[in-house]
């Protein structure tokens, strides 16, 4: 594949090629080609033991070419039915309004604190910064949010944790300062646009490559969050998508470990220790989502993604 | 002081702007720094941390106690962080040069669109697809080479698995901070160099690492203040939690999450936070000392 590509020569913008780039490309190429097929082939062999019939995965283990196809596995994924939706609901309510706040507070603390003049600045820049050299645990932020902010079982202990973080705060804010001309706030102050008006009608508009990056993995870790999920949420409505997956998981250790449990027991887990296919069908249903929007984001990952100097 | 205020007036906006983050961060990262008192305390949940009654340095006879489990996960959390901030970083920048090198742009964008995707998959969904391949009898590894290898039971394996697992997820996505300074750098300098005679080799030798240092110093500097933390999910979902492995995959993070949930005695695990803490706030601060004698314009702060 990758020869018949450097063989066509109209791609490279060079006019000349000697043999040795030519080779030296091939290698190249022959490598990437070898380390994208490392990172996506275990993507590939979840959507392909989804769809595996169980019997074949039993018998001859997972694989990328297997005996019989089937489609059990989605069928039993969606005989979580309610669970499921709920689940789904609450992820996205999470993922959304978390990304959404976590954008705004953060883009307007970048704002401020890339005023020239303002004599907030270096506090505000240093407040910041101490909880990335510095910070509680888990075990101490799991008794405040539990003990004092009384956060069991709210989907507030899911969106503030991971809301606002300085890295990001610092990617936005170098955005600012390099992409966003100073002149053009200016004007606007001049015209007599207000600090308000200046920061919603000018600077965040044009900050859109950066809320888009920003916010994408943002948006990311909100769906892949099962940690705050699983120290904070024990009722099942309020149970994100993740946690069904940490408690399959669950399930089947406990299968495992305890050989003599009553039949009672077993039946109200769903009969059976959760099955391959079954297993791997949800592990799709979850991460699927992702995997759709990622490309429409990825543009904006390069240009958006610049860490400046932390320094204010 | 007048002027002060009266800048702050001014600024009215900026300080109203800036008001949610602050609170934000002041409830969610501020008050559980001081809930690190717990250390310090005999905690009792009913009355709460501030209010549970001081007993000194008693919680940190926990460690002494303890001290192989504690002595244990310490050597592994520093052990994992040296070995994936390593590997790591040398994988990222080589990555971004070699996708940078590059001619067919097209496919090259392609290939890293796949490459990034792992990044976007939990440790609660990867701990699934890891098993698929090493599970015992139905696992991937297992059946296409014929042997029969029971990983999930042997620690000596698991530190090659969690790095394998980590460059699989991480290395894609760590690429693209670099490519991004790689895009930045001015072509000129390379058609200069082209002239003078350069090859390759003395190109990438000359201007593009030299020009990835900066970046590369902020990755480390901001990594130094987690050498105590530990990618929890990694440690805690991927080897399923398996007492069999502690050995080598307890970490002190994937420790105190256990703690939480077993919830009897808090005061080994608060000893142990206070510890984790503590050290990589030390380390974060000689780090960025050290950088700012050799070179000032790289570090932090």
């Amino acid at each position: 594949m990758e020869k018949t590509a450097v063989a066509t020569p109209i791609k490279f913008n060079h006019k000349h090629l000697s043999p040795k780039i030519i080779i030296g490309q091939t290698i190249l190429t022959i490598l990437i080609i070898a380390f994208t097929i490392f990172c996506f082939a275990p993507v590939l062999l979840t959507f392909i033991s989804a769809f595996t019939d169980e019997m074949t995965i039993n018998q001859n283990g997972f694989s990328f070419w297997p005996e019989k196809w089937s489609m059990t596995g989605m069928n039993s994924v969606l005989k979580y039915g309610d669970k499921l939706f709920s689940s789904y609901a609450v992820t996205i309510f999470v993922t959304v309004a978390g990304t959404f706040l976590g954008l705004l507070v953060m883009s307007m603390y970048a704002y401020a604190i890339s005023r020239k003049g303002f004599k907030l600045t270096k506090f505000l820049s240093i407040f910041l910064l101490i909880p990335m050299l510095f910070n509680g645990g888990q075990l101490s932020g799991y008794m405040i949010f539990t003990r004092y902010y009384g956060l069991k079982n709210n989907l507030l202990a899911l969106i503030l944790p991971l809301c606002v973080s300085t890295m990001n705060v610092i990617i936005l804010r170098t955005y600012i300062v390099n992409s966003i001309p100073g002149e053009l706030m200016e004007a606007a102050k001049i015209d007599g646009a207000g600090d308000y008006r200046t920061f919603f009608q000018i600077t965040l508009p044009l900050l859109k490559p950066s809320l888009a990056a920003v916010g994408f993995m943002m948006a990311t870790a909100y769906w892949n969050d099962w940690q705050n999920a699983l120290l904070y949420i024990s009722n099942d409505k309020l149970k994100p998508l993740q946690l069904l997956l940490v408690n399959i998981q669950k399930n089947i250790s406990f299968l495992l470990n305890n050989t003599n449990v009553p039949a009672s027991v077993r039946a109200a887990m769903g009969g059976a220790i959760p099955q391959y296919s079954a297993t791997m069908a949800t592990v799709l249903v979850v991460i699927g989502p992702i995997m759709v929007v990622y490309p429409f984001f990825q543009k904006y990952f390069i240009k958006g993604l610049t860490v400046g100097s932390v320094k204010g | 002081m007048k002027g002060f205020f009266s800048n702050i007036w001014k600024h009215r906006a900026h300080v109203v702007m800036a008001l949610p983050g602050f609170l934000i961060l002041f409830f969610i990262m501020y008050v559980p720094m001081a809930g690190l008192v717990m250390a310090f305390k005999k905690f009792d949940y009913q009355l709460g941390i501030f209010a549970s009654p001081w007993c000194g340095l008693d919680n940190f006879k926990f460690l002494v106690q303890s001290w192989k489990t504690f002595v244990n996960m310490t050597k592994n959390t520093v052990f994992y962080y040296l070995m994936f901030t390593a590997v790591g970083t040398v994988l990222n920048v080589t990555l971004a040069i070699a996708i940078d090198q590059m001619r067919l742009k097209r496919a090259a964008k392609t290939m890293q669109t796949l490459m990034i995707i792992p990044v976007f998959i939990s440790y609660a969904a990867v701990q699934f697809i890891v098993y698929a391949f090493l599970a015992k009898d139905t696992g991937l590894i297992n059946n296409s080479l014929g042997l029969n290898v029971s990983f999930y039971s042997k620690a000596a394996y698991w530190p090659w698995i969690l790095l394998i697992v980590k460059i699989w997820k991480d290395t894609g996505y760590g690429s693209v901070l670099y490519m991004s300074v790689l895009a930045g750098i001015d072509t000129s300098l390379y058609e200069a160099a082209e002239i003078d005679g350069a090859n390759k080799w003395q190109q990438i030798k000359h201007i593009t690492i030299p020009s990835l240092v900066p970046m590369i110093t902020v990755m480390l500097l901001l990594s130094v203040g987690n050498v105590m933390r530990s990618d929890t999910g990694l440690f805690y979902q991927v080897t399923r939690n398996n007492g069999i492995l502690y050995s080598t995959t307890q970490v002190i993070d994937s420790y105190v999450l256990g703690q939480i949930f077993k919830s009897s005695n808090f005061g080994f695990p608060a000893a142990t936070s206070f510890f984790q803490s503590v050290i990589g706030l030390l380390l974060m601060l000689v780090a960025n000392f050290t950088v700012r004698k050799i070179e000032p314009e790289n570090a932090l702060f």
